[in-house]
């Protein structure tokens, strides 16, 4: 009988100790779906650098609750056929959480796929997600946007916007939000579209950019984007351009430095330009993102780095504070609870799964290669 | 600002490059037989390259000279190095061989610059021109005269030259064209260049324009490939067809919209391909 007691007990520390051990010593495995070549490889690279830079510096300080973070990267090309197969591929191997670091048509196969979990984090402003659903969406959506945008026109009391827009099912989406917020404010929205091997934009530039139109608005993303300024600058359209945060980048700047319109304005998040953040916290951690990204990668970090801070804030805060982390009925309720610090603080409910706002994003301008708020603008 | 003539503008400046790609794709496939579907590569290679070698520091000009070298020397190796010994191999297989080259180019231009787009300083430079109410950049004018005139000239070359029909010769029988005395290889290299230098001077020409990246050459190619399909890949009728889409596109998307773009220009390829293959539908021997 002592035997068997003794042998119980210790069959019993023996097992706790190998649970404990697993619990601290097996890594973290989180899935990324990324496309790190195609059309989209701009996005995907820069999202990539984000979550790269994440677990590196999450794992250099012993990782997280004792657990070293490992980081799966699979290139879904940009292709939404991929993306759905990544995605299945790291549920059956267990993914904690998901990053959905791709483009809309991606995103929209990955997104019902998730129904019974693991969380699906997605950096888009394209995509909003159900709030029935597990995917949590870290950015302002598009319609925040371009909410911001009529609020900006309405500040300089303009009433017509230009837009140029992809004929991909990104412009599908901004067109979308501009005809809605537009016509809810009764402004006028003249709108072009442009085929995404275009190799001139003047057309669609001289259809919507008449002299009463005081601002031109180009939703492309890309070497599309290119396309679109210097079509603008070589028309010498004396209005504003103002292009989609997609092209809140060192490299989209250093393209059209030599050609870019008298005034350059894009929407972004407040934190690309943490001086102007009210919040002293916000403002220190967009700020050491900032510096930390450009101190190792040898780059200013954009838009697109920025919102995949906010990802991995959201995604270490639920590492941290979710007992079970693997449990992704627990990890959602608690992304509906509890609002989450990061450079915006991201406010999820049981009834939105969008975590921003139109009060996060800031129209801004460049001014001698940098982006800093915009300036009104004048000559109505 | 007229939209017509902006319309007009800026449908002879996509015009003329499709009739630099388009005259490439018809010189190769006319004297080689091959559907060269690595032919837009040598846009990216140039737009790529001179991009690299102006942001380190090399003069505009010789860094577009050593860029078209680099272009033209990956078109002749595909034909010297990888195609032909490979002679003896079904079309479709070569084919396919060049779409392969052209995976290969992308991944080695990202590797190069990354994927991010790039783009490096017009050539051309000055006030843009201003007519009847639409607008042109130095560069533009000679993108359009540079493109329909080099086009043409080609075009020329292989109908009315000596030279140029030995050229065609190659294709059409390489054997009694040896009979005949024609170096096919050399006709064949030949043409290869021809293609490579077109290609590349369309971008020269048009990259500072726009921007280019490691994805930019295939989406060229199918450029080439529409206008060269709708001519018939006639040498000199490829000119008119890239002049035509040109227009038709920039038409297309200034009056019902780039949605209608797609969907209208491959219809058009449709009727074409059908109008061209009545011969052989309904009997004959006429080549398309």
């Amino acid at each position: 009988m002592k035997r068997t007691l003794l042998f119980v007990a210790l069959s019993a520390a023996l097992g706790t100790f190998t649970c404990a051990h697993a619990q601290t010593g097996k890594p973290i495995f989180i899935g990324e779906v990324a496309p790190l070549t195609g059309p989209a490889a701009t996005v995907g690279t820069r999202l990539n650098k984000a979550s790269k830079m994440w677990a590196d510096e999450t794992n250099a300080k012993g990782g997280i609750n004792g657990r070293k973070i490992e980081l799966v990267t699979c290139n879904d090309e940009g292709r939404p056929d991929k993306a759905a197969a990544c995605l299945r591929d790291f549920q059956e191997k267990g993914a904690v959480m998901i990053f959905g670091n791709s483009l809309t048509a991606s995103l929209r196969a990955m997104q019902p796929l998730v129904k019974n979990g693991p969380l699906l984090l997605i950096p888009s402003p394209n995509v909003v997600p159900p709030a029935d659903s597990y995917a949590f969406q870290v950015s302002p959506s598009d319609l925040h946007l371009t909410e911001a945008i009529a609020k900006y026109m309405k500040e300089n009391r303009l009433d017509k916007l230009g837009m140029v827009a992809a004929t991909d099912a990104s412009g599908e989406v901004g067109v979308e939000s501009a005809k809605k917020v537009f016509s809810d404010q009764k402004m006028e929205l003249r709108l072009a579209r442009i085929d995404l091997r275009a190799t001139d934009a003047s057309t669609q530039l001289a259809s919507v950019a008449g002299q009463d139109v005081k601002l031109v608005y180009s939703s492309y993303t890309g070497a599309g984007a290119v396309t679109v300024v210097k079509s603008f600058k070589i028309l010498g359209l004396p209005q504003p351009l103002m292009v989609s945060y997609g092209n809140m980048s060192e490299a989209f700047v250093s393209l059209i430095k030599d050609v870019a319109p008298p005034r350059l304005l894009g929407t972004s998040v407040a934190g690309l330009v943490p001086e102007e953040m009210p919040k002293g916290a916000d403002r220190e951690r967009a700020r050491a993102f900032l510096d930390g990204y450009a101190k190792r990668y040898n780059e200013k970090a954009d838009m697109i780095n920025l919102l995949g801070r906010a990802e991995t804030d959201v995604a270490e805060a639920v590492l941290r504070k979710v007992s079970n982390p693997s449990d992704s009925a627990a990890a959602k309720k608690f992304l509906e609870s509890t609002p989450i610090e990061s450079f915006h603080t991201q406010k999820f409910s049981p009834t939105n799964h969008v975590g921003l706002d139109a009060s996060s994003v800031m129209i801004v301008e460049l001014k001698d290669g940098n982006w800093i708020k915009a300036q009104p603008i004048s000559g109505r | 600002m007229n939209l017509f003539t902006q319309a007009v503008i800026s449908g002879l400046m996509i015009g003329a490059v499709y009739a630099f790609l388009g005259i490439g794709l018809v010189l190769v496939y006319r004297t080689a037989r091959i559907l060269n579907l690595a032919h837009g590569e040598t846009f990216a290679i140039t737009g790529v390259a001179a991009a690299l070698l102006v942001k380190a520091g090399l003069p505009l000009l010789p860094a577009l000279g050593l860029s078209l070298a680099i272009a033209l020397g990956f078109a002749l190796s595909l034909h010297r190095f990888v195609l032909r010994p490979r002679a003896d191999w079904p079309a479709g297989t070569l084919i396919l061989i060049t779409l392969g080259a052209a995976f290969v180019v992308r991944g080695v231009l990202i590797l190069a610059a990354g994927t991010d787009p790039v783009s490096f300083p017009a050539l051309f430079t000055g006030v843009p021109l201003r007519i009847a109410g639409g607008v042109i950049p130095p560069q533009g004018i000679a993108l359009v005269v540079l493109g329909f005139g080099v086009s043409a000239a080609v075009g020329l070359y292989l109908s009315r030259t000596r030279s140029g029909k030995q050229l065609l010769a190659a294709a059409e029988n390489p054997y009694a064209a040896e009979l005949a005395g024609v170096n096919v290889e050399r006709a064949r290299l030949t043409a290869y260049g021809i293609g490579a230098i077109l290609g590349g001077l369309a971008g020269v020409l048009l990259i500072p324009l726009i921007a280019v990246d490691f994805q930019s050459g295939l989406a060229m190619t199918m450029r080439g490939f529409i206008a060269a399909a709708i001519s018939g890949m006639s040498p000199v009728g490829v000119l008119f067809s890239g002049i035509g889409l040109g227009l038709f596109e920039s038409m297309v998307g200034a009056y019902l919209g780039a949605l209608y773009q797609d969907p209208v220009m491959f219809f058009l390829l449709i009727l074409v391909a059908l109008w061209q293959s009545r011969h052989i539908r309904f009997g004959g021997t006429r080549r398309a």
